[in-house]
């Protein structure tokens, strides 16, 4: 590698910058560089690229036109240029003449590499110190943020020291500069931006600190470290950035304070978060899915930061969330790939989203830009960079204007890293960074990029010797695909045929002479595969969500099961208008009174009930149930991680259900906050969720939280026993009043504003009596331990959750006035549960307290009303009552009853359709209405499984023609992860699987 | 102990509200109110209820089934008779005579030691409840409780009845709801073992186990293909391609069907040394187990869940002319043709099980019985042989009625928990139905079995008449008499 003997600090390459911009019009600039004798001198810097078609900005050609680059910038771009005395001239006849492209996202670091010297972070300190849990640990020992993702003080610019096999990989591809992207924790770091030039590291970096970058990213953590869920990362990001804001109001104060205070603590990680946290610097968030993007979205308003967004692939799945961001995107390509199927019959384990994953992937970049959204792309997560410019193909084939790949390529990203005035275009006074492409241009596929030119220096592409090239080469992944001019890609009709192929079209084995015959059928093939390469795929929500949505209803002569005052009414109307109920009882209408457009049903025989609310699921979340890794999660949030996408939904709409309670698991003694959301199907996370419902939080007790059956490793964490359960409820919410207090002295007196603690926030809440408490629970001991000792904090329990021996302490749970939410008939699958009967509901409900069935499960949540039905076999509870447990009386545990629970004038218009009685354990659920919205349809389920049967079966057939057309290498078998197929999406990872309290997380 | 009272008291008041049941049955349409109408005594204090470990509770013997003796003659008068074999009978009457039905008509004139009017309840052959865990789990989460899966994929001579614990506290509930009889089956590995018979009702593990061995349990190999890519392993070395475990599966199904002709092999030695006299090289217990199975005196139950495993098993078994039984089926509704073309009897365990594929119907499940009738399938029901649905089997009839529901007939959904799986188990003669010359195990209940509003009021096993009590009803009766508090 070429060394300089003159060293050019940061300071002067910037001065140097600077200087080109001052003189950009012509004037010569610098004076030549001597370098000492042995090196190789640095050649004269005045270049005229002539007669070349220049595409001078995306959307705008030049043919045979004329660059004259001085010194490392561009000095003059036009057609009746003549090249000065002073230039090499280039003849560029033939060839496409780019603004150098810039990838802003690569990630050079190894994201898989185990580094041996992690150290435990010594340090703890505000919501993550707690007894026996496991060490965070971070890179490097000193100083830094209390969990050890969280390294934004981490600058690439830093350790930027590239291996120029990676280097010479992108300019293979066109590119010519970079941004360097940290590429592992949470909030990682900052990005530097780079020429990907074979000059020293300090002469290469153009920008340190373009960006701070934050990740969703859950890849490679240790095991029971915090944060090991989505809304655990979520919280992480919440609290990191409070904490810089308090940091630096704290510095602030100490600096007028100093002799009157204690000294603040020094915190590099949030001192680093300064910048993005005072907007000026922006942030990139890599959200990993569709719905975590909408999260990222709204995290970044909430805390006020300017933000891009990385695409996951996925917005395909809800483009209205990604337009909502309104930000550019900076996409990559990495598309799944076909695997080889053993067996024909092997295609009966794919999925209809894993093919539609598939199908939409190249279609990605195209849907973002129809959204009006800006976008960059990038070869990040593509191991094999080679792949990236086939991929860039596939998504100008499907609907990605060039002009719009090319701008992706030059201007957006130049913007975005805030060297639109040096880069992205062909214009006097840019950098002279070009990408050169022979043939018809670089969307063309059979197009070599021919040379790179960075900082006005010529880069030949492939820069090594063609000859002995194949020798070293042997491995597949080395191989250089697509940008070798004019060579056969296998001169040695010997070697072996390599594993790893793009595409037919490369493949030129047979003799030129032949070629002609072979070239009509290659291209006859390649129009085909185009053909084929269309999209078939359906969107998603297509065939869910509302079905029909009249301006006013009336059912007609059906049994009505209010649940509220009226009882059961026979032979009644209901009438629903504006999303409510309007009106109930017996023949509300004369025919000619009906007002006009009203949808009318007839009711004869059918039974109609509220619609039925779950008060214990996890059935509609991303990622784990549980942030198990503390024993307080309190910080943590349902509400961050509603799943809207999973197939739960609408199989719980089929069993009636309208309204579930998604809490967080039964891992720690104080869980995380919950989110009741109502099953409107098809709507977006924030639109399922149930505004007027009060906040809550999960709790939970006995064997779960003490870790009783995790095996015998978890034995450190504190609580241990029963005993030790109550003594941290007891601390966590003295704590928490003594932060409620310290806010109350500031909202007084004012002063410096106290850290804000999400944890200790969420748990004075609860003191407040503006959150509620669900908790999990069994033993009556324990049952009578919360309550009393919330009496002492003044709080009354929300519900106890499952509440197995609340039959034994029904009188007490009645008097403390917290409602009793549990299973109807499970038992024995531990010894807390041991004494858990059938009769438990009817039991408690006999002595006064408020009681609901739920499921706790996405099967059970799919047939509340059989669940309720137990409670008339056990216990005698009558079937009006019975119907209550899993209708009203969970409505008045969320307390949103004054809304939902009842058929009752003035609340929604929440139904179920019986084809019997809802206990009958013969009774079909016929329709399920939301707020005057019908949601499911019974009869309407035979053709929408067909049509989802018939995509998948079209998709099939598609990616066996293609697997065959285009000779695929099977390489999406999951050997390589960014090729793989077989992508479980996030929304859909756990449908059609039992959800627990318990869940553990995915490997 | 601090137990023994409550024993003694338990067992007495059993007794006591036998008696007392048999005579009382007037309010045969009142849904639900409680299992037995005992006059209200104060149970004593501190003793029942609390939570045993799990070994306390087996050492507790709740008297469980050992209620009295059988009448010499009882006649069952009035009752809605689901003789399932037969006609519904509206007004019927069974005549049970020591442990057998001695008739079944609606005029019978044989006089008894007893008669019975069941006010026009239901009346059903005891249900048998198919591949189950019961008798040899206790508490799921307590390892020590649990005797339902060994290690090692050959053990064919695993014998489940010999684990059972007579005195499980799962057994009373269970049979609460109808469940007289169960067949817990061995799990794991892929020649599982073999499986017998119990009745929910006796002293002994021996007294109990009626029929040993039943059935032969083989655990299918597993067909789905790990996608899971390479970098997502923790151990990369772990990563096998799509092509190597095409071939695994393949080596594992060849293992099976070698380990059969194997056992085949051994069978003729023996034959040969009984017959021919030619050397005896010695009894191998593995291969002995397996000689009921290869002379075809007892089921192959094949467990197979998945599509291609179910289609490689019925294969198999057409190929080598086996005898199977399909257990499981999660997507036997993919596989209906060759169900139809073979006739193999599908035990089916997935009614409640959500959805497997993103494109199925969402009452795919609930249909699959339906679906297979109508294609001249036989199906069975049953709640699986997990841990956690042992303790659960009471509710083998929600599952019948979901398929009810969504378009199984009703006579179908009883025999499939009845009739069909005496015939599975080769004990249609003495079990299944309500016909002279079977065994008296019936229950009286007071709505459709189907319904879960119904009760079970009184059953007989064998002719014994059975507590309906249980760790429940103990449970429930002394904490429904706790003194109200204020």
């Amino acid at each position: 590698m070429t060394k300089f003997v003159q060293r050019y600090n940061l300071l002067r390459t910037v001065l140097f910058v600077l200087a080109l911009l001052a003189f950009c019009g012509g004037l010569h600039a610098a004076q030549t560089e001597i370098v000492a004798p042995g090196f190789r001198p640095v050649p004269p810097g005045v270049h005229a690229l002539v007669d070349a078609k220049v595409v001078v900005k995306p959307g705008e050609t030049l043919d045979s036109a004329t660059i004259i680059i001085r010194d490392g910038y561009i000095e003059q771009v036009g057609k009746d240029i003549t090249p000065p005395a002073d230039a090499r001239v280039w003849n560029m006849k033939g060839m496409t003449i780019y603004a150098g492209f810039i990838d802003p996202y690569l990630a050079l670091e190894n994201k898989n590499e185990e580094k041996p010297d992690k150290k435990d972070l010594g340090l703890t300190g505000g919501g993550i110190k707690f007894f026996g849990i496991n060490p965070q640990q971070r890179e490097t020992e000193g100083p830094g943020y209390e969990v050890g993702v969280v390294t934004p003080e981490r600058r690439m610019v830093r350790t930027f020291s590239p291996d120029p096999r990676a280097i010479e990989k992108l300019r293979e591809l066109g590119f010519t500069t970079a941004n360097i992207v940290p590429g592992k924790g949470i909030i990682r770091g900052t990005s530097a931006f780079v020429a990907l030039s074979d000059a020293e590291p300090n002469r290469a970096i153009i920008k340190p600190d373009v960006f701070q970058h934050v990740a969703f990213d859950l890849e490679n953590r240790k095991e029971d470290v915090y944060p090991e869920s989505f809304m655990g990362v979520i919280a992480v990001v919440r609290q990191s950035f409070f904490d810089a804001q308090h940091y630096l109001l704290d510095q602030a104060d100490y600096q007028k304070h100093a002799n009157t205070r204690p000294r603040p603590a020094f915190n590099l990680a949030k001192e680093a978060l300064a910048p993005a946290t005072e907007k000026k610097m922006h942030v990139v968030f890599e959200p990993r899915d569709a719905l975590l993007m909408d999260r990222a979205i709204r995290i970044a308003h909430e805390l006020d930061l300017n933000f891009y967004m990385v695409s996951s692939g996925q917005e395909w799945r809800r483009p209205e969330l990604a337009k909502a961001a309104g930000v550019p995107f900076i996409v990559p390509l990495n598309f799944p790939v076909l695997p080889k199927m053993p067996n024909d019959d092997d295609w009966s384990q794919v999925d209809l989203d894993e093919l539609r994953a598939w199908d939409w992937a190249s279609e990605n970049a195209a849907v973002l830009r129809n959204q009006g959204l800006e976008i960059a792309l990038t070869t990040y997560g593509l191991t094999e960079k080679k792949d990236f410019r086939k991929n860039v193909r596939l998504a100008v084939d499907r609907g990605l204007s060039e002009t719009n790949a090319l701008a992706a390529l030059t201007t957006v990203p130049a913007k975005l890293c805030g060297l639109d005035n040096l880069l992205g275009t062909i214009e006097p006074g840019k950098q002279a960074n070009l990408t050169v492409v022979n043939g018809k241009g670089y969307f063309d596929p059979e197009a070599k990029v021919q040379s790179v030119w960075i900082d006005g220096r010529f880069y030949r592409v492939p820069s090594e010797p063609e000859e002995g090239k194949e020798e070293k080469d042997t491995k597949a992944e080395e191989k250089k695909e697509g940008v070798k001019p004019e060579t056969p890609e296998e001169g040695d009709p010997n070697k072996p045929k390599p594993d790893t192929k793009v595409e037919a079209k490369t493949s030129t084995k047979e003799d030129k002479p032949k070629d002609d015959k072979k070239q009509e059928e290659k291209e006859k093939k390649l129009a085909k595969l185009k053909e084929l390469q269309k999209r078939l795929a359906h969107p998603p929500l297509e065939g869910r969500g509302v079905i029909s949505n009249p301006p006013a209803l009336l059912i007609r002569n059906a049994t009505l099961w209010t649940c509220g005052p009226q009882g059961k009414l026979e032979h009644a109307d209901l009438f629903v208008q504006d999303g409510k109920i309007q009106r109930i009882g017996a023949h509300l209408f004369e025919n000619k009174d009906v007002p006009e457009k009203t949808t009318v049903i007839k009711g004869d025989g059918l039974n109609i009930t509220p619609g039925l609310i779950d008060c214990h699921s996890h059935s509609m979340i991303i990622g784990d149930v549980n942030e198990s890794t503390l024993p307080s999660s309190a910080m943590v949030r349902i509400g961050d991680v509603v799943n809207s996408d999973t197939d739960n939904i609408y199989e719980q709409l089929a069993g009636g259900l309208t309204v579930a309670n998604q809490l967080h698991g039964s891992a720690n003694p104080i869980g995380g906050q919950n989110c009741v959301i109502k099953l409107r199907d098809g709507e977006a996370p924030e639109d399922l969720k149930f505004a007027a419902a009060p906040q809550g939080i999960k709790f939970a007790l006995g064997e779960n939280v003490k870790q009783s059956n995790w095996g015998d490793k978890a034995v450190t964490r504190f609580p241990q026993t029963r005993m030790g359960v109550q003594t941290f409820f007891a601390n966590r919410f003295t704590a928490a009043q003594q932060y409620l207090k310290e806010w109350a002295d500031f909202n007084k007196s004012g002063g410096l504003a106290p850290r804000r603690d999400l944890e200790l926030e969420a748990i004075g809440e609860i003191i407040q009596g503006k959150r509620l408490i669900h908790c999990h629970s069994y033993r009556q001991d324990e049952i009578l331990m919360l309550m009393r000792l919330m009496e002492q904090f003044g709080v009354k329990i929300g519900t106890f959750q499952h509440v197995l021996e609340g039959y034994k302490v029904a009188d007490e749970i009645a008097k403390h006035g917290a409602g009793g939410s549990t299973f109807a008939d499970w038992w024995a699958y531990k010894v807390e549960v041991y004494d858990a009967i059938p009769y438990n509901a009817s039991l408690m409900r006999d002595r006064g307290v408020l009681v609901s069935l739920n499921s706790d499960s996405s099967d059970l949540a799919r047939h509340l009303n059989l669940e309720a039905a137990k409670s008339v076999k056990f216990g005698g509870t009558s079937e009006e009552e019975a119907l209550k447990f899993v209708t009203l009386n969970p409505a008045k545990q969320l307390r949103i009853d004054q809304r939902v629970g009842s058929l009752e004038p003035g609340k929604d218009a929440d139904f179920v359709l019986w084809s019997k009685n809802p206990l009958d354990s013969g009774t079909v659920c016929l329709e399920t209405w939301i707020e005057g919205k019908k949601y499911f349809d019974y009869s309407l389920e035979p053709a929408r499984a067909k049509a989802l049967a018939t995509e998948r079966n079209d998709l099939i057939a598609k990616a066996k023609k293609l697997a065959k057309l285009s000779d695929a290498d099977g390489s999406g078998d999951g050997s390589s992860d960014d090729k793989s197929f077989f992508r479980r999406s996030l929304e859909h990872m756990y449908d059609g699987r039992e959800r627990h309290c318990l869940d553990e997380h995915e490997e | 102990m601090m137990e023994g009272n409550g024993i003694v008291w338990m067992s007495m008041r059993n007794n006591w509200m036998r008696l007392r049941a048999i005579n009382s049955f007037q309010n045969a349409q009142t849904v639900g109110r409680g299992v037995l109408t005992a006059p209200q005594t104060s149970p004593p204090h501190g003793s029942l209820g609390q939570r045993a470990l799990p070994l306390l509770a087996v050492a507790v013997l709740f008297f469980i089934g050992t209620v009295g003796a059988s009448a010499e003659s009882l006649l069952l008068s009035n009752a809605i008779v689901h003789t399932v074999s037969g006609e519904t009978l509206t007004h019927g009457q069974v005549l049970i005579n020591g442990n057998k039905i001695q008739a079944v008509g609606t005029n019978l004139t044989q006089s008894a030691n007893k008669v019975v009017d069941l006010n026009g309840q239901h009346l059903y052959p005891g249900l048998i409840a198919l591949d189950s865990a019961l008798g040899l789990t206790e508490i799921e989460a307590v390892r020590s409780t649990r005797d339902m899966a060994e290690v090692g994929d050959y053990r064919p001579d695993v014998q489940s009845w010999i684990a059972v614990n007579p005195d499980s506290e799962l057994l009373p509930v269970s049979r609460a709801n109808g469940i007289a009889h169960a067949e817990p089956a061995p799990q794991g590995g892929v020649m599982g073992g073999l499986s017998g018979v119990i009745a929910l009702d006796g002293w002994t593990t021996e007294q109990m186990t009626i029929k040993r061995p039943a059935a032969f349990h083989v655990y299918w190999p597993e067909m789905t293909l790990d996608t899971k890519p390479k970098e997502k392993f923790k151990d990369q070395s772990k990563y096998k391609s799509l092509e190597d475990q095409a071939k695994e599966r393949t080596a594992k199904i060849n293992a099976l069907d070698d380990f059969f002709h194997e056992a085949h092999a051994y069978a003729k030695e023996r034959d040969a040394i009984k017959k021919n006299g030619t050397p005896d090289p010695g009894i191998n217990p593995p291969w002995e187990a397996m000689l009921p199975v290869v002379r075809g005196e007892i089921p192959i139950m094949v467990h197979a869940e998945e599509f291609r495993q179910i289609k490689a098993a019925l294969r198999w078994a057409q190929t080598n002319q086996y005898k199977i039984v399909l257990v499981g089926g999660n997507e036997a509704w993919m596989a209906v043709d060759v169900l139809s073309s073979s006739k193999v009897p599908v035990i089916f365990e997935n009614v409640f099980k959500q959805p497997t594929h993103d494109w199925d119907a969402y009452d795919v499940h609930f249909r699959t019985p339906e679906l297979l009738r109508r294609a001249g399938v036989k199906v069975a029901f049953s709640e699986g042989a997990d841990s956690f649905n042992a303790a659960l089997t009471k509710n083998l009839p929600y599952s019948a009625a979901q398929a009810v529901a969504f378009g199984l007939p009703e006579e179908e959904a009883i025999k499939g928990m009845t009739l069909y799986p005496a015939q599975l188990l080769n004990m249609a003669d003495r079990l299944g139905s309500i016909e002279p010359g079977k065994e008296a195990t019936l229950f009286v209940a007071d709505g459709s079995i189907l319904d879960i509003r119904a009760n079970v009021k009184q059953m007989w096993i064998a002719g014994k008449e059975v507590s309906l009590e249980s760790r429940h009803t103990r449970l429930y009766e002394k904490y429904k008499n706790r003194p109200r508090t204020k």
